[in-house]
């Protein structure tokens, strides 16, 4: 699996051996020469490669830089021959060779590969690689590619550059490069440009809302209060800007409020599928129970088993990668529940009538699975991928929703309905209301309490190995996983009422968005520790949280 | 055959305890020959100086737990507090022997202060700091106890705040900005009291006053509990609605026990900081709290000495398989939770009590079946 | 006959110490050496390749004929990633079993801890990891980088590389706190300005600035908010990420760095905190193209360093350690500078002829060299080591592509307010 995205690579590089246009032979030339030449002649050739109109160079450049071409010493006097190196697609093979000037692949045994030397670039030649890829692309058909590099190179504020820019703009015809081009040479105007170039950039910016173009605005002002600038600013002019700096910082804002509620939703939705299993076994069943955590664990851990199993059944392809994940969910659920079921059995079972005991017990328990988890799988973590359709992301006004985040929602709404319907809805559900209500009576309606209460923690063990699952995604598969959300989660369930799942919903939701908006004015830590005080002191607020079970009993 | 009253025979206890920590751990130290079975190294009394912190943690824990029947997850949060009231003492009395020779301590140095932040000022005077180790957790306890008993918060809700509250200042601690030394905590002590402070004759004594100390606080609990006090304490463990019902304000009573719990846990992590040499914010981790609480259950809770066995024997186990088993550890005090949960309500030192039961059933079983046979 | 219950339990307590006094016989063919690393808790991750490494070494000197004609006898103890254990431990190893020298701790904390004892009871340790500087004990030999060995090239490299701005950010200990004061003195020293650092900077009451950068708890997951600072910090171009987030929360943070879209082009992060060995447990692809700087990788191309990892694989096939990992492993600097610290003492240890503390560190003061698996080492008499440093970019198989290299970079463990403004 470590191999995959080396064969990537590889492939590009096969593309690199094979193809050869009139384009390529000029490219192909330069490359030689590049190689064999030295400081800022070679630093020349490789800006030079941007004016070939040759596919190869981005490929030949990064080979380059990752040391994947050697020079062959020819005999005599004569000029080295820098050859490309492809390593096998298997471990253990040997590498192949072909000639960079031709593409030629060398026969084996016709040179001594321990004899070759690696041909490194100098370090001013690596810094002009990006600026020549990027000035390649401006040319690619590409039109994502494009408007990329015509905005990354505006924003190099380079001389030589935006003269190449403006020219471009003339001919471009897809809306979203020119907006690009656009916004790149106005940031790049705001440095080089004529009193009215500046001005029409600091309006351009400010229509377009350009965040990236903020740095530059700011740098102008900073350079005209020092007195730097190149044209010095009437007052109006000046106000001008600010008034763009501050538009441009408003929409910042703007995003930043709007994503501070997504991101809000998406922790919320986090802590709301980690706390609702201990809302069933706590809330519900009143064991507390400290191994939560573990149990979460668990579930992280059967969807590296299963990733494992797929690989080991589809080999390491695109296909085990796509689907082990759904495969995941369903036995997560199956085997945190069989966990649950059996430590029901063995140790809960006889605590029913001790509530806090049950604390102490599960919490050996919990101690246990942590250094069992150590044992089987190892004390480091371990990895599981992510399915493609999880990764990337969409950008709506500057705001990113991540494909996961989105994913995390919409999976909690699905498992809060499942719990609901299962509780609500079925003759399942009513028996297990029943007997968390009063067991006795419950009993002596024929209902078999033991049962339920064995499948309810089942049940609650599975939600947690479900709630593995998902982290599994957002952070690392290790043996200390549970610990870092079980505190978490009794806030939740406690804040939202125990025993009230709408309430867990709710206090789940609130935690999250709370502790998003106060990250920003805070910081990490302080925002954090405020939930936690919050949720202390709403507490004495109301003692049996958002939503208290009523009854007319004491203790 | 005399009989004992349950009073008379914890108290031969205690004088037991006392006698063997006080009087015999330091002679074996001092007077034994090295090398001898009955020899204590240095290294060993300051190990068991160590122990005898955490018992007293422990039994602070029982006194609410077991006696009160508040569960308190957050006791190592007052055991700390004391711990870094005193540790701000000894880390000013560094002076400018720090790896710096400055006058602030090192960890201010390299993170740029200039001068020493106003509240630390006053810790530069003995007797503030030792206020400071009885006020500080006193304090929070008060506050936040009278919040939460006046919000007649308990049981499970209470524990869970309690933990909340710990992990909260367990996180606020490892803050960098929080002028506390954050994640290294206070470390690199040189002198106690102007001793140094790794000198046998140093550790000797503080080990001395924690065996005092200990005994103190063992021979307040059973005075405690011949006291009216001490009942009313065990009614609201019982039924606080009842004692609540019969005139009494329990609020009131369960915040005294909280705040001198509080204070009892200050001192000893007072005591503690200077033997270990090291305080930071781990010790405020939930999960140092829970293991407090596993020390009073396995040495038997609602018993006095119950937690001084239990803190010593679960220690000395950790300080044992951390150095044989390291590998198994956590699993041994795992299973150890577990088993005691379960087969050991009260305890190690129910477990005797327990057997005799186990016996008496199953002589009256056996009989049982001998007459049945005897009949056939 | 009814037995006193307070006797049983004072009787069970006299038991309970007994039982603690271990006699521990002495043996004249060997010498004693201790291993502190945690086992268990958060940092068995990383510590446990350094007890390996360390066994492996011991076991290489044992077979070639030991120290002084006498054979290594390690004395593994485990600090179970609790800070005051670690003390006891320390003591526990100089007192008890009279060890000659110690190898041990990773976290700064952990070496802060033990600190005191070792200078107390005149001890010998050798610190292999990384670290903030600010600190030379007499009793302590740092083999670890110092930040001018880590954090200082590694800058220099992206200034180079054209980068203008750096989003400082990191776990919140020392280690980051201690780094990024210096990267920052050092940053502004060349030129860069105070806006173009982000993280957030705070100031003390006089307005000098006592912390740069952002920092999250332990363990922590949750890097939204943080990843949506960096990106708009990162949206004009040329911003590099100067990353010292410690352990399991790296992941958390490049996952959540890869679904904001950002790449190693546009945004390049160099990480201090992680080595081959932390890759064993991150998702490597999703670091491909990222940097890191240590004084170590396992893919140099040196003949020592493919004896080296040819031997510990050998080793490790066959070691009869309770619960070591024998597959998938790798080896990564702070295990080559515990490796480096024991053949360092034996040498020293050869010079000194005693294994007395004192002999030993002054020999070590005078300037020994050992050709490690990372280049040639040479300790200094401020107890530091001058070493080679390297830069290298990730690769997909979680090993590291030396794209530069320093010769020879002499350890200064006190740099903060030595850089001043051009």
């Amino acid at each position: 699996m470590l191999f995959r995205f080396h064969n990537l690579i590889i492939s590009a590089l096969f593309l690199l051996v094979s193809q050869l246009s009139a384009d390529d032979t000029q490219a192909r030339e330069i490359f030689v020469e590049a190689i064999l030449a030295e400081g800022s002649e070679q630093t020349a050739l490789v800006e030079s490669l941007s004016t070939t109109a040759s596919t190869l160079v981005p490929d030949f450049l990064e080979a380059w830089k990752r040391g994947d071409i050697f020079l062959l010493e020819a005999d005599g006097s004569a000029a080295p021959t820098p050859l490309l190196e492809v390593e096998p697609e298997q471990e253990g093979g040997t590498p192949t060779y072909f000639r960079v000037i031709d593409g030629e692949e060398m026969a084996a045994g016709s040179f001594d590969p321990a004899a070759l030397e690696m041909a490194r670039p100098s370090r001013k030649t690596r810094r002009v690689f990006t600026m020549t890829i990027d000035l390649l692309a401006l040319s690619t058909p590409n039109v994502q590619e494009r408007a990329d590099a015509a905005l990354k190179l505006g924003l190099k504020r380079d001389d030589d550059i935006l003269p190449k820019l403006i020219l471009l703009r003339e001919t471009e015809t897809e809306p979203s490069v020119i907006e690009a081009l656009n916004e790149g040479i106005a940031v790049s105007m705001l440095s080089h440009g004529t009193k009215e170039g500046q001005m029409d950039a600091i309006q351009l910016l400010r229509d377009e809302n350009s965040i990236a173009g903020l740095d530059a605005l700011k740098n102008l002002r900073h350079d005209l209060n020092d007195g730097l600038a190149t044209h010095p600013f009437s007052e109006e002019e000046l106000a001008k800007l600010t008034a763009s700096i501050a538009s441009i910082e408003s929409y910042i804002s703007w995003t930043d409020f709007v994503g501070t509620c997504f991101r809000g939703l998406s922790l919320g939705a986090v802590l709301l599928i980690v706390a609702l299993g201990l809302a069933i076994t706590f809330g519900l069943m009143g064991v507390i129970n400290m191994a939560h955590g573990e149990m979460i664990a668990v579930g992280a851990y059967s969807a590296y088993i299963s990733q494992t199993v797929f690989y080991s059944l589809f080999s390491e392809s695109t296909f085990a990668l796509e689907t082990y994940f759904l495969f995941a969910i369903p036995f997560s659920f199956l085997t945190a529940a069989l966990c649950g079921f059996i430590l029901e059995r063995t140790v809960i079972q006889f605590l029913y009538k001790r509530p806090l005991e049950s604390l102490l017990a599960t919490w050996g328990v919990s101690l246990i699975l942590q250094q069992g988890f150590r044992l089987i799988f190892g004390a480091a973590n371990r990895q599981v991928r992510s399915p493609s359709w999880l990764l990337g992301n969409v950008e709506i006004f500057d705001i990113t929703f991540g494909f996961n985040r989105i994913f995390v929602i919409g999976f909690a709404i699905l498992i809060v309905f499942g719990t609901w319907f299962l509780m609500a809805k079925t003759p399942m559900g009513l028996s297990i209301r029943a007997v968390m209500q009063d067991p006795q009576m419950a009993a002596a309606m024929g209902i078999r309490i033991n049962r339920v209460r064995m499948m309810t923690f089942a049940f609650g063990s599975g939600l947690a190995g479900l709630a593995g699952v998902f982290l599994s995604q957002i952070g690392s598969v290790g043996s200390n996983l549970g610990q870092s959300y079980i505190v978490d989660s009794f806030m939740v369930v406690v804040a939202g009422g125990v025993g009230n799942i709408v309430g867990t919903v709710i206090s789940a939701l609130g935690i999250g968005v709370t502790d998003q908006a106060l990250q920003p004015l805070l910081g990490p830590v302080m925002g954090r520790i405020c939930v936690l005080v919050a949720i202390i002191l709403f507490l004495q607020w109301k003692p049996g949280g958002l939503f208290p079970s009523k009854s007319r009993s004491l203790d | 055959m005399i009989k004992f009253s349950e009073t008379q025979r914890s108290l031969a206890g205690i004088i037991a305890v006392t006698f063997f920590l006080v009087v015999a751990m330091p002679a074996l130290n001092l007077f034994g020959s090295e090398g001898s079975f009955l020899h204590i190294s240095d290294y060993q009394l300051n190990l068991w100086g160590k122990y005898l912190c955490y018992a007293v943690v422990a039994v602070s824990l029982n006194l609410l737990w077991g006696y009160t029947g508040l569960l308190c997850l957050g006791q190592g949060l007052f055991f700390a507090l004391g711990g870094y009231a005193f540790g701000m003492h000894l880390m000013l009395m560094i002076g400018e022997q720090g790896a710096y020779k400055s006058a602030l301590p090192d960890f201010m140095v390299f993170l740029g202060y200039k001068e020493l932040p106003a509240h630390w000022i006053p810790f530069k005077s003995l007797s503030f700091s030792l206020l400071a180790v009885l006020f500080v957790p006193g304090i929070v306890a008060g506050v936040f106890g009278f919040l939460a008993f006046r919000a007649r918060i308990k049981g499970v809700y209470f524990a869970i705040i309690t933990q909340a509250l710990t992990y909260a200042a367990c996180l606020l601690f490892f803050q960098n900005s929080f002028t506390f030394g954050g994640n290294n905590g206070f470390t690199d002590f040189k002198t106690v009291l102007g001793n140094e402070i790794f000198a046998p004759s140093t550790q000797r004594a503080l080990f001395f006053i924690s065996a005092v100390y200990l005994s103190l606080c063992l021979f307040l609990i059973w005075w405690l509990t011949k006291t009216k006090f001490g009942k009313i304490q065990r009614a609201i463990r019982d039924s606080e609605n009842r004692v609540r019902f019969s005139g009494y304000s329990t609020t009131t009573y369960k915040l005294i026990i909280f705040v001198v719990a509080a204070i009892m846990a200050g001192i000893a992590g007072a005591l503690y900081v200077p033997q270990v040499g090291i305080i930071n914010p781990e010790e405020m981790r939930p999960s140092k709290s829970l293991e407090i609480v596993v020390w009073v259950a396995v040495g038997g809770r609602a018993t006095i000495l119950g937690p001084v066995i239990g803190a010593i024997f679960v220690n000395w186990l950790k300080s044992y398989s951390t150095y044989h088993y390291p590998e198994y550890w956590l699993i041994i005090l795992g299973a150890l939770f577990v088993l005691v949960v379960l087969f050991m309500p009260n305890g190690i030192v129910g477990l005797p009590e327990q057997l005799k039961g186990f016996y008496r059933k199953h002589r009256f079983r056996f009989q049982q079946k001998k007459e049945a046979a005897a009949e056939a | 006959m009814k037995f006193l219950r307070g006797v049983r339990a004072g009787a069970i307590l006299s038991a309970g110490a007994l039982l603690g006094l271990q006699a521990q016989a002495e043996e004249d063919d060997t010498v004693k050496v201790g291993i502190l690393h945690s086992l268990s808790g958060t940092m068995a991750i990383s510590e446990t390749s350094l007890r390996d490494v360390l066994l492996f070494a011991i076991d290489e000197i044992n077979a070639s004929g030991g120290v002084l004609g006498k054979q290594i006898e390690p004395v593994v103890v485990d600090g179970a990633s609790d800070w005051p254990l670690f003390a006891e431990k320390s003591k526990q190893l100089l007192l008890q079993d009279k060890v000659a020298a110690v190898f041990g701790c990773w976290t700064s904390v952990s070496r802060k801890s033990v600190l005191p004892v070792f200078e107390e009871y005149n001890g010998l340790l050798f610190y292999p990891v990384q670290y903030e500087g600010e600190e030379q004990s007499p009793n302590i030999f740092y083999t670890a980088e110092a930040v001018n060995q880590q954090a200082i090239p590694a800058v220099d490299f992206l200034l180079e590389e054209g980068r203008e701005k750096f989003y400082l950010i990191g776990t919140d200990y020392v280690y980051p706190q201690t780094t990024n004061l210096v990267l920052l003195e050092y940053l502004l020293s060349k030129g860069v300005p105070l806006r173009n650092i982000g993280g957030g900077l705070r100031r003390d009451a006089d307005g000098e600035v006592i912390s740069a950068g952002t920092y999250t708890p332990f363990g922590h997951t949750d890097y939204q908010q943080i990843m949506a600072d960096i990106k708009k910090f990162a949206a004009s171009g040329d911003a590099a990420v100067i990353n010292t987030i410690n352990g399991d929360s790296n992941v958390a943070f490049f996952k959540e760095y890869a679904a904001a879209g950002l790449t190693a082009e546009e945004v390049p992060v160099v990480s201090f905190s992680l080595s081959e060995d932390e890759f064993r447990s991150l998702p490597a692809e999703d670091l491909v193209g990222q940097l890191g700087c240590w004084t170590y990788f396992m893919s140099l191309d040196t003949p020592e360093n493919e004896e080296f990892v040819a031997n510990f694989q050998e080793w490790l096939a066959t070691a009869d350690v309770d619960g070591i990992e024998r597959e998938g492993r790798v080896t990564c600097s702070p295990m080559v500078l515990s490796y480096d610290g024991v053949y360092l003492w034996k040498a020293a240890v050869e010079k000194a002829g005693t294994f007395d503390v004192d002999s030993v560190v002054k020999a070590l003061e005078s300037g020994i060299s050992f050709d490690g698996p990372g280049g040639t080492v040479t300790t200094q008499e401020n107890h530091h080591l001058t070493k080679n440093v390297y830069i290298g970019e990730t690769l997909p198989s979680g090993q590291f592509e030396v794209i530069e290299s320093f010769d020879e970079v002499y350890g200064e463990p006190f740099l903060k307010g030595t850089f001043s403004e051009e």
